[in-house]
């Protein structure tokens, strides 16, 4: 009998499930809000060193001579490396594209403001930070590369000179008659977009412990990691160790939102380690590393895009030139952001055909990470303003020209031009939601109004689809290899009953421990009290990625559920021979293991697994006397990529619809949020508490994104922004209060019916605002293309728009 | 991101902070108030100083007392304790706007009157509103106590007229006289942050409704707060109206000098700022002076 995993909640063996689908408290919090969670910077090992790290001061350069030997002769300095012995250590750091990487610290040159250049393993933080004042490196400068169209002509300086060129990657997806399409259009738009470079912002930076084994020749890693599987593997790959040798054991953390990557950190740190004897060395990441050095920057992106439209309000084509800026290497594996827009290239629109035009270029400045959704929130943002310069055009409200090309409810799955399949939607019930809920009628009036008394206030009606469950699929296009990524849970019951539920990712901010907990005391009818959840280190557990694409939560639920039957069936069986019944006459059912139809027999599921485990005499002689089950969840009918990059790959369409009302002071430039409201379907909610929350962090970074975040880079690469004074985060202050709603069309494709929705509003909010300050400014025939809407870039349009003679 | 090594004193008294400070006078010497500027200074190691002298232990430094037509506020008292003062919002209604504007409560628990003052940030509020409301800076060193008036204190970018050797003891800020209109505006990317560019200013109307007397400073917009003495002078025995703040608001734009240019806004930006922030100033001050409290039918 295969395991069974439910579709819904009425397929749980408990006749009153108590939590699933419940805004419950966090299980996490307690040790959260008590500070007794173990970050990686409490936790401190005997003999540990700590490590700072030299970094280029220069965005590119030759290094002439390093002079390690004033650093080595400092009292408390216990190792010093550079890259002689990364290169004696370890091999370059792979990328995404392929073989776009250099060693952990800088050889021959340096190649962006912030690359590890030297490292120092000292007895306190303060020692090896006057350690590194202490190097000596001689640059000989070179010309930076900082513009990535001229990065592209011939002549230019070379960011890896063995790559012949800056280019790392230039192709043209077309999907469909693209140009029969734009010939046929009765209007076709184009306009120019400029997305400035940003990124995650985690609470907590990155750190490590590092200790080398010098016996066995195997490396521990203590890190607050995302995604340890990865991240281990990765790490044995660079070190040149045997995959086995390298374990990692990740720390609960503060945030990731894309930005704990850490590699070439850790790296570093384990060269450290070994040169200092194997003493364990900690490396925490401070913030400044992290801005200049770190995970933190995403998206550097120029766009073209071009629709096709007909008179009837019909989108009939979609055309994306896309430049992204990748930074010096490919070593944060920015690239795949490029690549997850194939996921919802036309967003929620039956757009029929669409090309993707993707040139990726190295520059001067840091490697690209991923950021909370991972690329299509630049996407999103030009095509909702595409569609609104359409609308507009078309004399067409925004809300009904989206309701106009929304994919039909009655037409899921759906395959979009790019090759993923929707699973489910119901994207007009989701607008009419958003419009009766910013009542929307009473909202122009009172934009309408505001004009009027010479106000400049602008409205925006904006939809978008977060993919969810991601798989590598997505991003073959970019030179990524595999379909599927497996999660893997173990469900187990001791002797006194109590459950625990072991996993391969550490605690991160999003409540899965939570979620494992919710399903586990439903499926056995037993309190939270009874579960714990536990993160194996990468040696013990079992197949896992952990959070990251908007999956952990339905592969999670995909994963326990699946463990959890594995186990009933286990206990069914056990039962049966002590009942002398027939394994298919027992089932678990409240807790219980009951005989079907015959009243009375029955036992509860403690004293089943009591007797697995203290009464041997009693067991049927082929029962396995281990009270647990694992269950690995992949996510169902995947396919590989075809030649044009088509291919199932994220498992779920969440969809969302955001209304807002803003005002732009026209002497200022400064932007004002008036009204914010969301509606949102991301299929079942199971926990509708943790949902929430994901779609207000969201929408905060959203607004930093559309409005404040900004890395920059002068023109010779130097960056500006290397604090929290120049790169400005969104506060509570900037974020608005928001009225939500919510329609729930449950995926035909996942356990119980949910949709990822860990990056959320992500996808829209940055849309939505620009779309915002765009209709705003509409009346005055200015608009706005460049993200973020900076009241300096806003103030600039707004006077040109005023004074058109003046610049002409 | 540690500081290098330095060595810290942490007297109790003024007179030993004094004496130390006259004794380490070669030495390069840094003292600590709220250190909302200093310790991250310190730990990008953009400060080294070989001895820092920390004065938050020094409980005389810390009080608002009212002196006659004074307000006198302890160098080391909080921004919060500011905030939160009664006679403060009685008395100085400016000075409890401008705190408002200083940072988030966090920081304005550990700032400090007087490290703002001695710090001269050409965005701080706290320097703008000594030069708008004509305050009096109080200094104490080896020769004695002597008392600065705040034009003569704010020499420029990050400079004052203080000694090496000499401590900030206390800011004396005149009591808002009756008929005195007020405001204190800026404009910054987040609330908090320091300012792309801010205005103070204070006025007073004659019978007739003409100014009889105008202060105004511009902060955050160039190297350091300035009074607009031309633009003042203009304004003096004027009808107060819209045309007429236009005109000094253009004064005050053309009149900028060197406005700074950041990764936040371009010198271009903060001309227009600056004329923008004076009419926005005078009307705000010119709504109080008749005794109306502006911001009701207008918007922030």
């Amino acid at each position: 009998m295969s395991v069974q995993i439910p579709k819904t909640l009425e397929d749980f063996p408990n006749s009153a499930p108590r939590w699933v689908g419940r805004g419950v408290p966090r299980v996490e919090d307690p040790h959260l809000v008590t500070g007794r969670t173990e970050f990686i910077d409490n936790v401190v090992l005997p003999g540990m060193l700590h490590a700072a790290i030299l970094r280029s001061p220069v965005a590119h350069a030759r290094i002439v001579s390093i002079d390690i030997n004033e650093a080595e002769k400092l009292p408390g300095v216990i190792a010093v490396v550079t890259s002689d012995d990364a290169r004696r250590w370890s091999h370059p750091e792979p990328t995404v594209p392929e073989e776009w990487g250099t060693h952990c610290l800088a050889g021959d040159k340096v190649r962006y403001v912030g690359e590890p250049v030297a490292a120092v393993a000292a007895v306190n933080r303060y020692v090896a930070e006057d350690a590194i004042e202490l190097i000596a490196v001689d640059y000989e400068s070179l010309e930076a590369v900082v513009d990535p169209v001229k990065a592209m002509e011939p002549g230019s300086p070379l960011v890896i000179e063995e790559k012949g060129t800056n280019v790392m990657l230039q192709r043209v997806f077309t999907w469909g008659n693209v140009d029969g399409a734009f010939g046929d259009a009765d209007r076709v738009f184009t306009e120019k977009f400029r997305w400035h470079r940003l990124g995650a912002n985690p609470l907590e930076t990155f750190g490590v412990i590092a200790q080398w084994d010098p016996v066995d020749e195997s490396l521990t890693l203590r890190a607050s990691v995302q995604s340890a599987t990865h991240f281990g593997l990765g790490r044995a790959a660079v070190l040149g160790l045997p995959s086995n040798k390298v374990r990692v054991i990740a720390h609960p953390h503060g945030g990731s939102f894309g930005g704990k990557g850490g590699t070439r950190g850790t790296d570093v740190t384990a060269l450290l380690t070994r040169k200092a004897g194997g003493r364990p060395v900690k490396w925490i990441e401070d913030r400044a590393e992290y801005l200049t050095g770190g995970g933190g920057q995403a998206w550097d992106r120029h766009y073209e895009v071009s629709l096709a439209v007909k008179n009837d309000g019909r989108v009939t084509g979609l055309d994306v030139k896309l430049l992204d800026d990748m930074g010096a290497t490919g070593e944060g594996f920015g690239a795949i952001s490029t690549a997850k827009p194939l996921a919802s290239f036309t967003g929620p629109y039956a757009i029929p055909v669409a090309r993707y035009d993707l040139t990726i270029v190295a520059t001067n400045k840091l490697p690209q990470s991923p950021y909370r959704g991972m690329g299509p929130p630049p996407h999103n943002c030009v095509l909702e303003q595409m569609m609104d310069i359409a609308a507009r055009d078309l004399d067409i409200d925004p809300a009904e020209f989206r309701r106009t090309n929304f994919i039909p409810k009655d037409s899921f799955p759906y395959t979009i031009a790019s090759g993923n399949e929707y699973d489910s939607g119901d994207y007009e019930a989701v607008l009419d939601k958003a419009l009766a809920l910013a009542d929307y009628g009473k909202l122009r009036e009172r934009r309408d109004q505001a004009r009027a008394e010479g106000r400049c206030v602008g409205i925006s009606v904006v939809s978008a689809i977060e993919p969810g469950v991601f798989d590598w699929n997505a991003y073959a296009i970019v030179g990524v290899q595999g379909t599927g990524v497996p999660e893997g849970a173990t469900v187990s019951i001791d002797i006194m009953g109590k459950i625990s539920v072991r996993v391969g990712f550490a605690l991160e901010g999003q409540g899965q421990y939570t979620l494992a907990t919710q399903l586990v005391a439903d499926y056995f009818n037993v309190g939270f009290e009874d579960i714990t959840v536990v993160c194996l280190d990468t040696h013990s557990a079992p197949p896992a990625f952990g959070p990251g694409g908007s999956r952990l939560g339905v592969a999670l639920t995909g994963a326990v559920l699946g463990a959890c039957g594995k186990l009933r069936l286990k206990l069914a069986k056990v039962a049966a021979g002590l009942f002398q019944m027939d394994p298919e006459q027992v089932d678990l059912v409240d807790g219980k293991l009951v005989a079907k139809g015959v009243a009375g027999v029955e036992m509860p599921m403690a004293q089943v697994v009591g007797t697995m485990l203290a009464r041997s005499d009693l067991l049927p002689p082929d029962v396995d006397p281990r009270p647990e089950a694992t269950h690995v969840w992949t996510a169902p009918g995947r396919t590989e990529v075809d030649e044009e990059g088509r291919a199932k790959s994220y498992l779920t369409a969440a969809q969302a619809v955001h209304v807002v009302m803003l005002e732009v002071d026209p002497e200022t430039g400064l932007v004002e949020i008036l009204e914010y409201c969301v509606v949102d379907d991301c299929g079942t909610r199971l926990n509708p508490a943790t949902v929430e929350g994901q779609t207000e962090g969201s929408i905060a970074q959203g607004v930093g994104a559309a409005l404040l975040e900004e890395y920059v880079y002068d023109e010779q690469g130097q960056i500006l922004t290397s604090s929290f004074m120049d790169y400005l985060l969104p506060t509570v202050y900037e974020v608005p209060a928001t009225k939500k709603g919510i329609v729930v069309t449950p995926s035909p494709f996942t356990p119980l019916g949910a949709k990822g929705c860990g990056e959320g509003a992500m996808h829209t909010t940055p849309a939505a605002i620009l779309s915002a300050i765009n209709d705003a400014l509409a009346p005055m025939g200015a608009r706005a293309t460049e993200v973020p809407a900076s009241p300096n870039r806003l103030w600039t349009l707004i006077r040109a728009a005023q004074q058109p003679a003046a610049g002409e | 991101m540690k500081p290098a090594r330095f060595d810290y004193a942490a007297p109790d008294t003024l007179g030993e902070a004094v004496s130390l400070l006259e004794r380490h006078a070669d030495d390069d010497v840094m003292i600590l108030a709220g250190g909302q500027s200093l310790v991250p200074l310190l730990n990008m190691r953009m400060a080294r100083p070989e001895l820092l002298v920390d004065l938050n232990r020094i409980a005389e430094l810390q009080y608002i007392r009212e002196d006659g037509e004074w307000l006198a506020i302890g160098a080391m008292t909080r921004k919060r304790a500011v905030e939160e003062s009664d006679l403060v919002r009685r008395r100085q209604p400016a000075l409890l706007a401008a705190t408002r504007l200083v940072g988030h409560p966090q920081i304005r628990n550990r700032g400090t009157v007087g490290g703002s003052m001695a710090h001269a940030d050409p965005a701080a509020e706290y320097p703008a509103l000594a030069l708008v409301l004509g305050a009096e800076l109080r200094v104490v060193g080896p020769g004695g106590e002597r008392s600065i008036a705040a034009d003569e204190f704010f020499k420029g970018y990050l400079m004052t007229a203080m000694e090496p050797v000499e401590i900030l003891t206390e800011v004396r800020v005149p009591i808002l006289a009756p008929g005195t209109g007020w405001s204190f505006v800026e404009v910054a990317r987040r609330h908090g942050d320091f300012a792309l560019g801010g205005a103070a200013a204070t006025v007073r109307l004659d019978a007739s409704g003409s100014f009889s007397e105008v202060r105004i400073v511009l902060f955050g917009v160039s190297g350091a707060a300035v009074r607009l003495g031309g633009v003042e002078e203009r304004l003096v025995g004027q009808r107060p109206g819209d045309a007429l703040f236009r005109e000094a608001g253009a004064t005050a734009s053309e009149g900028l000098e060197e406005p700074l240019s950041d990764v936040h806004a371009s010198a271009e930006y903060r001309r227009n700022l600056a004329g923008v922030l004076t009419i926005r100033a005078l009307g705000e001050a010119v709504a109080r002076a008749g005794g109306r409290e502006p911001g009701q039918e207008e918007r922030r």
